[in-house]
């Protein structure tokens, strides 16, 4: 009894530093959020003078109002189409390339995994000449198709990195058991492996969704017109060769982040219902 | 003998199934990652301004050039102290996050929430927002450094802490990435195990060393290397804080390599310093990687 | 473990396959459609241009020929004010000419020049296209992207471009590029408030500048407002001092390899920088402030800093913030002189040419033609002319001082007529590896983190291993 009652003191006090901390990082992470939407409502002269960390003198949104005349919706469609064309291709066919480089033993699994570690330590800088000679000869120059083929394949060497070590947690016996049963291995993939990847995949997506989402070297080189391009190129309308208007860039880039903000509520909950997914494999 | 017909079949479903599930990522990645690969390494071996239809083929002039280049192999050891100290800020850190969400459950959804938004912001607002709270007057370390009677702080504009001041943003920015996929690594582990655990008596603390810690840990040896690989191809906020000053002091191996390669008309070298790179960071992961596996073998 | 193995195996396998075609290579240069061999194609000479046929000119005006052609243009209008400017004389050129179709890409700033390197390098470059002259210049036009317009300028011109602005567009003996981006000097803008309540007037010597530092300091004020994170902002310091010690002739001899960037007006600069940063003349962590954020123009807004040498276009970004504010508090100065100097002390230190546009058209008379048309008959105008000088901005043409109303701009234009010669800043004139060399020494010098000599002697030896090859 007297050791149950100490235990529950030790975990009450163990929680209340625990909460103590995490607010600590709620406020490290919130408050230059916070900034940036107070700095979106100033005007450039109020903002260096009073500084940068002060309250606006009026929430008036003359900046917004300044960011949506100049036709960012054009630029946030650009966006969403390359982020879904390109999570759902990345997203099959991580999944399907994971799952014999977790599950299966064959020759070439050595030289695959060390290319895609190669892939991964590539500097993308010293792609984008390559890269661009190829979307001119092909046509897609200009448009927002040139994105996705970069997009899709540069997240490709994390995702089946992350995705691979994921699926080898998977216990051998669960599949073994649907081998026995007859299933072959295209089977045990969609019946088996991608269920129980679940919250592997959404982690797959928010992280690769928010990198597409916020990507500017390809979308600078591969695009020039606003017929496609995307939203981290909206802020350059406020760049110019000697000033730039700093409030403005703010509320673009917080136009820029509430979407993502959005999807990744919707998808934490998928989260959630992986860990479901981990009750029922057990 | 039917065994091994049985084996052989076996064998080669296996590589049929192995070459159809791998076939589109490996197309992908010859066409974008490859052909680059084998470009930048052409490049190397010329002397060319980057513009001009006349590249001057050298051999390993640039190689040789490169190898007592000393802003590369200090921005080499600036990419490395990158390394380390990304590894050991971030890492700890998000566990010590994940695992307070994994065990608060929905209640503490807002901190989750919360704690994500670095890795949602550009790095131009983060650049800007940084600069100001780190600046010598007014800063938030100036500030606390008053507080308790000591002077202005001087953090970016002076090296070495010039380079551990851009360290820490960047810790701010990615933890959150490596605390959603930890949390991920959590919701792996089966209600069942926790349970079991809980009922035989262990607090929470126990459960998370002698239980959830070892299932995590081929997790957190992916992290590592993700970690290790990113901060090795670091670019975006030293290019955005520092541009590589003062002088030269806080250049990071891709950020040497863009100058030469877009400001300074040394595509040729520029592409050296990027084929470099890509060699020394690919056999560090690999090295580590393997150092790793001789060490947990969890990982098929 | 064979990954290391199969790794190095590939790597090896690289890098002899990249040995052996980048021999191949040397047998057949890369044939792109529009760059070879234009580097040795002469300019179209200049005796035979002079008569030609009629269609060509209307009353001695050039015309763009009639026939359907396209320009692609790449600029960097891509904010106020330029974004208003600048299409609209693309918009005037189309409605003369309707054959004419003008594809205008507006470009960042900050990412232009990467832009442009991977364009050119791809075999796509634009047909005109802005650059700052100087050595990215000299660059663009080695590597073919640039036809010489040296006739057309000289027989079919009608603005009168100032004498030094085409100075900077020619190189080996040709001029290469239109100017229109307007000039730019750099001088100090100060708070006239400020200098009223401590009874300062305007310092017409270093000494009196020193003078006036110590009066501000003692008051409390930043002497200077400087952000230095971008290194070109301190390198105006150094460029004037170094100006006022030896004159332009000092810099170019360096250039040219018979003097040095060791010599005594050099050190003079590098040592008076550091005596100013000791004093304290400067914010405190003036190299982690950033020009780009603001940081500078923060200092003088809050009226903390007194004084900040910059680039003339200052007066147009400070009006944009505020004009009540800038009206009633900014006054500006030139740059003080070197009390017994033996040098030129008027030079100011600046640009005739903000931008201009150099012309891709390898062989193509027609088209080199229509962007000549376009660059000096709607750009440069009367006008864009006004347009620019309404913004701030102040067109490298004679005569333009005329009508200036704004009393800072008077000024710059004043010292530019005045001023025997124009020192044009280091990193926009040096060759580009040698300007980065530059930058960073010149931003060590105010971190006190290098000596003046030291960060001269590796200035040097850059400018000699670029002139070596």
């Amino acid at each position: 009894m007297d050791k149950y009652v100490k235990e529950k003191i030790k975990s009450r006090a163990a929680w209340a530093v625990a909460f103590i901390l995490a607010s600590v990082w709620f406020l490290a992470t919130v408050l230059p959020f916070i900034y940036m939407v107070m700095n979106s409502f100033k005007g450039q002269f109020e903002m260096l003078k009073k500084g940068v960390f002060q309250l606006p003198d009026s929430w008036y949104p003359a900046n917004y109002i300044d960011v949506l005349q100049k036709g960012i919706s054009s630029y946030f469609i650009h966006s969403v189409i390359v982020l879904v064309i390109s999570l759902a291709i990345l997203l099959s066919i991580t999944a399907c390339a994971s799952y014999p480089l977790s599950r299966m033993r064959f020759k070439l699994r050595n030289a695959v995994y060390a290319l895609i570690v190669a892939g991964m330590s590539i500097p993308i800088h010293v792609t984008l000449i390559p890269i661009f000679k190829m979307s001119t000869k092909l046509g897609v120059y200009d448009s927002i198709w040139a994105l996705i083929g970069p997009y899709v394949t540069f997240t490709i060497p994390i995702s089946c990195y992350i995705l691979t070590s994921f699926m080898a947690t998977i216990p051998k016996e669960v599949e073994e058991s649907a081998e026995i049963d007859g299933c072959n291995k295209f089977r045990n993939f969609f019946s088996i492996i991608l269920p129980l990847s679940k919250s592997g995949l959404s982690t797959l997506a928010i992280y690769n969704g928010v990198s597409i989402w916020n990507e500017f070297s390809f979308a600078n080189t591969l695009t020039q017109s606003k017929r496609a391009k995307t939203l981290p190129l909206a802020i350059q309308s406020f760049q110019g060769e000697y000033t730039m208007n700093i409030p403005v860039i703010m509320a673009v880039l917080v136009l820029t982040v509430l979407p993502m903000i959005a999807l990744f509520i919707v998808l934490q909950d998928k989260l959630v219902k992986g860990l479901m997914a981990g009750a029922v494999k057990g | 003998m039917d065994n091994v017909s049985l084996l052989n079949s076996r064998q080669k479903s296996t590589r049929i199934a192995a070459t159809v599930f791998l076939s589109p990522v490996i197309l992908l990645m010859l066409i974008y990652i490859i052909y680059p690969i084998f470009s930048t390494f052409e490049i190397s071996l010329n002397e060319w301004n980057g513009i001009s239809a006349n590249k001057v083929f050298v051999g390993l002039e640039n190689w040789k050039t490169l190898v007592k280049d000393e802003v590369f192999w200090k921005a080499f050891l600036n990419n490395i102290i990158l390394m380390v100290c990304s590894i050991l800020l971030q890492m700890p850190l998000a566990v010590a996050l994940a695992t307070f969400l994994d065990a608060g459950g929905k209640k503490v959804n807002i901190y989750k929430v919360a704690w994500f938004l670095p890795l949602l912001m550009s790095s131009v607002a983060i650049g800007f927002l940084f600069s100001y709270a780190l600046a010598t007057t007014g800063g938030i370390v100036t500030t606390i450094s008053q507080a308790f009677g000591g002077g202005k702080v001087d953090l970016l504009g002076r090296a070495p802490q010039a380079l551990y001041a851009v360290i820490f943003v960047v810790a701010w920015q990615y933890t959150p990435f490596y605390m959603i996929y930890f949390l991920a690594g959590y919701s792996n582990i089966s209600i069942d195990i926790y349970e079991a655990t809980i009922i035989d008596g262990a607090t929470r603390g126990q459960y998370f060393r002698h239980v959830a810690l070892p299932l995590l840990r081929p997790v957190i040896y992916t992290a590592c290397i993700l970690s290790l690989i990113g901060s090795l191809k670091y670019f975006d906020l030293i290019y955005v804080m520092t541009g590589g000053g003062p002088g030269t002091a806080t250049d990071l191996m891709a950020t040497y390599m863009y100058k030469m390669s877009f400001k300074t008309f040394r595509m040729g070298y520029g592409s050296t310093v990027a084929a470099g790179m890509f060699v020394l960071v690919t056999g560090i992961a690999l090295v580590i990687q393997r150092l790793l596996k001789v060490r947990d073998s969890v990982d098929g | 473990m064979r990954l290391t193995k199969v790794f190095s195996l590939l790597l090896a396998i690289v890098m002899v396959l990249a040995l052996v075609a980048g021999c191949g290579e040397k047998v057949a240069p890369a044939a792109d459609p529009k760059t070879p061999a234009k580097t040795e194609e002469p300019a179209p000479k200049k005796d035979d241009a002079a008569p030609v046929e009629s269609t060509v000119t209307e009353d001695g005006k050039l015309k763009a020929p009639d026939k359907d052609m396209k320009i692609v243009l790449w600029d960097i209008a891509t904010a106020e004010p330029a974004v208003t400017i600048q299409p609209a004389a693309v918009e005037r050129f189309k409605a003369a000419y309707p054959n004419i179709e003008v594809d205008n890409t507006h470009i960042q700033n900050d990412t232009y020049k990467e832009k442009l390197v991977i364009a050119m390098s791809s075999g796509q470059c634009p047909d005109m296209y802005i650059h700052w002259t100087g050595g990215p210049m000299n660059e663009y036009i080695d590597s073919g992207f640039g036809v010489p317009i040296t006739d057309l300028m000289e027989n079919y011109c009608d603005v009168p471009f100032l004498e030094a602005a085409l100075a900077q567009c020619t190189y080996k003996g040709d001029i290469y590029a239109v100017p229109y981006g307007g000039l730019s000097g750099s001088g100090v803008y100060y708070n006239k408030k400020i200098f009223t309540e401590l009874g300062l007037s305007v310092p017409q010597t270093i000494g009196e500048l020193e003078a006036a530092c110590e009066t501000l300091k003692s008051n409390g004020y930043i002497p200077f407002a400087l952000a230095n994170q971008s290194k070109w902002t301190g390198s105006m310091y150094f460029m004037y001092l170094a100006t006022r010690f030896g004159g332009v002739d000092e810099f170019n001899k360096a250039v040219a390899g018979t003097g040095s960037f060791e010599s005594e007006a050099f050190e003079f600069a590098g040592n008076k920088i550091q005596e100013w940063v000791r004093a304290g003349y400067f914010p405190e962590g003036v190299n982690s402030l950033s020009p780009d954020d603001g940081q500078d123009r923060q200092l003088m807004y809050t009226e903390e800093a007194a004084m900040m040498l910059h680039g003339t276009w200052q007066s147009g970004a400070m009006k944009g913030d505020n004009e009540e504010w800038y009206l009633d508090s900014i006054d500006y100065f030139a740059f003080p002189k070197l009390e017994g100097s033996t040098a030129n002390q008027n030079i100011v230190v600046g640009t005739s040419v903000g931008n201009a546009f150099s012309f891709n058209t390898g062989d193509d008379e027609d088209l080199r033609r229509a962007c000549f048309v376009l660059a000096t008959q709607f750009y440069n105008d009367d006008t864009y002319n006004q347009m620019q000088i309404e913004s701030g901005g102040l067109p490298s043409i004679e005569g333009m001082g005329d009508t200036l109303t704004d009393t800072t701009m008077q000024k710059v234009w004043a010292d530019f007529s005045s001023a025997t010669n124009v020192q044009l800043w280091y990193d926009q004139y040096l060759p580009p590896e040698v300007s980065e060399v530059h930058k960073s020494t010149s931003q060590e010098i105010f971190g006190l983190t290098k000596t003046p000599a030291e960060a001269n002697k590796e200035l040097q030896a850059a400018l000699e291993k670029y002139l070596a090859k």
